[in-house]
């Protein structure tokens, strides 16, 4: 097999890439999916706090009731907005910054662990905000980022900024040594 | 496609991991920023116009503080976005440029419009420091429009090699 000229990009593994289309793909769906479904996504989030009226602090008084469930409401529809941006962003940073590392990372451990960490760290980092906009009419906005925080955003989001540091690391040796 | 080179690579993937970062920061650590934004603001009170009178400096402070933060916030989502276009332009530029002095000065160019969201990092700061207006203008005047212009520069430059390339000759 040829191998490629020494300046030319080379392509990251067929995994790799299918994680950041699928996440791209998703990341269209949603965004359409938002627009599409509103109304059903707006009675289905009413229906299910108004079924946990404790949880949401809903005190039985209309005008009081309507303002928190409103809240809720909006934080529900930023967070789905958030995973469509996060998704179609990071679905491209994938592509690009383990691209980059396949082709200027040398040592095959460096390369695989920055490849890893940031296809599987910036793949599940945008479900966090699908996550929490699922979790908000169950257990509130505030419980529900938590839940998001510690089971998405803060380990795979750190995995992402871990592998991007040790990417521009790797680079910024690779360029102190040609010097 | 042939790759840009290193420097340009690197730019943009630190970047990248700028981006990713200040992002995290927003996220974690808003009301030690916030806490530390009020505290500058303070400390600047002229720069800042501040009375004396709670209302009043109340309401400049909160403004104050939320330029500063959107500075943070559009730090991360350019940080996130820039730098991928300047890894495909100066990959065009690598690929389709012929002569190798204006690949140099195109790959100059988008290299140093890469460094453009850092002029949100010194708008951030600067409000602070300067207060709101100055401030903006500030970065606006000694980071943002030169890089931004670089990209803009870096940007037309491919777009009319490539025009000239499609063109036949006459």
């Amino acid at each position: 097999m040829m191998s490629p000229a020494p300046d030319t990009w080379r392509v990251p593994p067929p995994w790799v890439l299918l994680v950041a289309v699928v996440l791209i793909a998703v990341a269209e769906v949603s965004g359409a999916s938002m627009v599409k479904f509103k109304l059903e996504l707006t009675r289905w989030a009413r229906g299910v706090m108004l079924a946990r009226p404790a949880v949401h602090g809903l005190v039985g008084v209309r005008d009081v009731d309507e303002q928190i469930i409103d809240e809720a409401l909006v934080k529900l529809d930023g967070g789905l907005r958030l995973f469509h941006l996060h998704a179609e962003g990071m679905g491209t940073v994938i592509v690009v910054a383990t691209m980059v590392a396949t082709t200027l990372v040398r040592s095959t451990g460096l390369q695989r662990t920055v490849v890893l960490l940031l296809t599987v760290g910036g793949g599940a980092y945008p479900v966090g905000y699908l996550v929490w906009s699922a979790a908000i009419p169950y257990v509130g906005i505030e419980r529900g980022k938590s839940i998001a925080e510690w089971l998405v955003w803060i380990p795979f989001g750190s995995a992402a900024i871990v592998a991007m540091w040790l990417l521009t690391g790797a680079l910024a040796l690779k360029l102190v040594q040609r010097q | 496609m042939r790759r840009p080179p290193i420097t340009v690579v690197f730019l943009a993937v630190l970047m990248l991991a700028l981006g990713e970062t200040a992002g995290a920061v927003m996220s974690q650590l808003r009301p030690a920023i916030e806490r530390y934004a009020r505290a500058r603001i303070l400390a600047n009170a002229p720069a800042h116009g501040l009375s004396g009178s709670a209302e009043y400096d109340d309401e400049v402070i909160s403004r104050a503080v939320f330029t500063a933060e959107a500075g943070l916030s559009f730090l991360h989502t350019h940080a996130q976005a820039l730098p991928v276009v300047t890894l495909l332009a100066s990959t065009l530029v690598a690929t389709v440029v012929p002569w190798r002095r204006t690949r140099g000065a195109l790959h100059l160019l988008l290299g140093a419009g890469t460094l453009f969201p850092l002029g949100y990092l010194v708008y951030g700061l600067a409000v602070l420091e300067a207060g709101r207006d100055a401030g903006v203008a500030l970065a606006e005047g000694l980071v943002l429009t030169p890089l931004g212009s670089a990209m803009i520069l870096g940007l037309l430059g491919l777009a009319a090699v490539l025009l000239r390339r499609r063109t036949p000759a006459a």
